[in-house]
């Protein structure tokens, strides 16, 4: 046997093995949430002889009842509308924001990138406690404010960040030229670089989206009353009330997974790159 | 003169409005932590001035020991395993062709999904009576299908760890193979050209191509180790018997349960002050090891 032969061979093996680990992995990455959404059409009986495998026969009454029992009603319109206001609040002063220190000149620009910079890294935990003990004093804790105010603050630096990044990438000559013709500086923000940063403002709205539905310290602090729990921690408390139905467990999970999942299928090329963006150097 | 004057008040226009709101509620606060860290206060009432004397508490409460002893548990589980995983399969994915975006995707997936979800999925795949050890129980193996993941002491923490890891190893995979991608092609022909192996390839090519990477994986991964919360509240809430309780847990149950919150604040500024010096350190020790060109 020649040796080209037997290191094409090995080559080949080594190819397999590397294609099998890597199958592996997509297993170990996907089938516990495949599993999940098996188990939402089987019988509460059925999960809990065997928690794996297929339904045995597909039952659909899981859904209505976790989302009448669950209230999911509500929470859906919890978590979208503080979402949708979020995302407005941080695209407005994030959009002039980063315009600023992106594009214009002024004596403290040095001084405001490095803030958001140093901000980025904070950690919840050292700013948690006096504020809740602040809004608890101006009666904000237990309103939708108190989540809405906080979601903006802590969605600030990093974004602002991202979108100056991208920002100092168009031509500066694009807006000196609106201002020629006797535009504002707001008017060739709106008019001029807004329309080219369009995709860029629709990843932080994704990425801000994402980080509400998720969210769970700060809700979970914040609001106790049932009817303004936003989705993430309404499904905490059900999984505690509903401990002992698996199926529903099962159930709830997807449809508390179920948008995120749907928007990352549609746009998994900017989810991965807006959620792994913090790691370039800006 | 007077649209000289405005084109200096319009940028601070512009990036005021953000300043304020993150000083106002991160910032500020944050310092106010630093200050209220000397005082004796539930959170409501008048606080009373008590100079060291929380930080005295601290070193001498046994949970704090613990707890902190926890944190370095995980952080000595997230500085390998899901570092070693997501490297080498990102660097199996990068030779792949066209099917690169599905495996890419496909790891992604448990990183955008909340952690209480995941947490809760997990719980109950875990549940002794209920969860896999079914299946370990019908395939005959006694030994797994007796084992209480989150129940037993001397596991929950592991078990936590390992959900946590499942959750967070696709985000480590996608940064290092971002980085890979952006490694300079012509050097791998050189070393090709110069008879180098794939061993070869990897240690003198693909490593000190994607350095910058690697520090700053190390990095957030040494930060966030002591900053972790999510997962173990959700899952064991630092129990069975303090046997996954960490800083995070601790301080949440002191500020929100206990109502104890100088002393909540106490253990923010040491967690904080060790996530700190943990930083300075792997900055030093990266940039004598040529991690960092800085």
């Amino acid at each position: 046997m020649s040796n080209g032969i037997r290191k094409r061979k090995g080559y080949q093996i080594s190819f397999i093995i590397k294609r099998i680990f890597l199958l592996l992995m997509a297993i170990f990455a996907a089938v516990p949430l495949i599993q999940v959404f098996l188990n939402s059409f089987r019988t509460d009986r059925e999960c809990k002889i065997m928690p794996l495998g297929l339904p045995q026969k597909w039952v659909f009454n899981n859904y209505k009842d976790t989302w009448l029992i669950g209230g999911y009603g509500q929470a859906y319109f919890n978590s979208f509308l503080t979402a949708f206001i979020v995302i407005i609040a941080v695209l407005v002063v994030v959009g002039l924001g980063a315009y600023a220190i992106s594009k214009l000149n002024f004596r403290l620009k040095g001084f405001f990138t490095a803030y958001f910079f140093v901000a980025i890294s904070l950690p919840g935990f050292l700013y948690i406690v006096p504020d809740y003990f602040v809004m608890n004093k101006m009666g904000l804790v237990d309103t939708r404010w108190s989540l809405i105010i906080v979601y903006t603050a802590m969605q600030i630096p990093f974004n602002m960040l991202l979108l100056r990044t991208f920002l100092a990438g168009i031509p500066r000559e694009l807006e000196e030229a609106a201002k020629i013709d006797g535009c504002s500086e707001l008017d060739s923000l709106l008019k001029i670089t807004l329309p080219i940063a369009r995709s860029m403002f629709l990843t932080i709205a994704i990425l801000v989206f994402v980080s509400v539905w998720n969210e769970f310290l700060w809700s979970n602090t914040f609001i106790t009353t049932e009817s303004l729990k936003l989705v993430a921690t309404r499904f905490v408390k059900f999984t505690g009330e509903y401990g002992s139905n698996m199926a529903r467990i099962y159930t709830a999970s997807v449809i508390t997974i179920a948008p995120v999942i749907a928007l990352y299928l549609f746009l998994s090329r900017k989810f991965i790159e807006g959620m792994t963006s913090g790691s370039v150097k800006g | 003169m007077s649209s000289v004057k405005k084109r200096h008040v319009v940028p601070y226009l512009f990036i005021i409005p953000a300043f304020i709101i993150h000083v106002s509620i991160v910032t500020a606060p944050a310092f106010s932590t630093l200050v209220m860290s000397l005082f004796d206060w539930n959170g409501m009432g008048n606080a009373k001035f008590i100079g060291i004397k929380n930080f005295k508490e601290i070193f001498q409460d046994s949970i704090v020991k613990l707890s902190i002893m926890h944190n370095i548990q995980w952080l000595l589980i997230f500085i390998t395993v899901p570092l070693i995983l997501g490297f080498t399969v990102a660097i199996i994915v990068s030779q792949l062709g066209r099917t690169q975006m599905f495996f890419r995707t496909v790891y992604f997936i448990p990183y955008i999904i909340s952690a209480a979800v995941a947490g809760k999925i997990w719980t109950a795949y875990m549940n002794p009576y209920y969860g896999l050890n079914q299946v370990f129980d019908k395939l005959g193996w006694e030994g797994l299908a007796k084992v209480l993941w989150l129940g037993n002491p001397k596991i929950a923490l592991y078990s936590v760890a390992f959900v946590d890891n499942w959750h967070w190893w696709g985000f480590i995979l996608v940064l290092f193979l971002g980085a890979l991608q952006q490694v300079d092609s012509t050097l791998y022909e050189a070393a090709r050209v110069d008879g180098a192996s794939r061993f070869q390839e990897l240690l003198h090519v693909s490593i000190p191509g994607i350095k910058q990477t690697i520090a700053f994986v190390l990095i957030m991964t040494i930060m966030w180790s002591f900053l972790t919360f999510d997962y173990v509240y959700i899952m064991t809430n630092g129990g069975p018997a303090n046997s996954t309780e960490i800083m995070s847990t601790y301080i949440y149950k002191n500020a929100f349960v206990k109502y104890r919150a100088g002393y909540a604040n106490a253990l923010c500024v040491i967690q904080s002050g060790v996530c700190v010096l943990l930083y300075f350190l792997q900055k030093y020790i990266s940039k004598k090891g040529g991690m960092e060109d800085e």
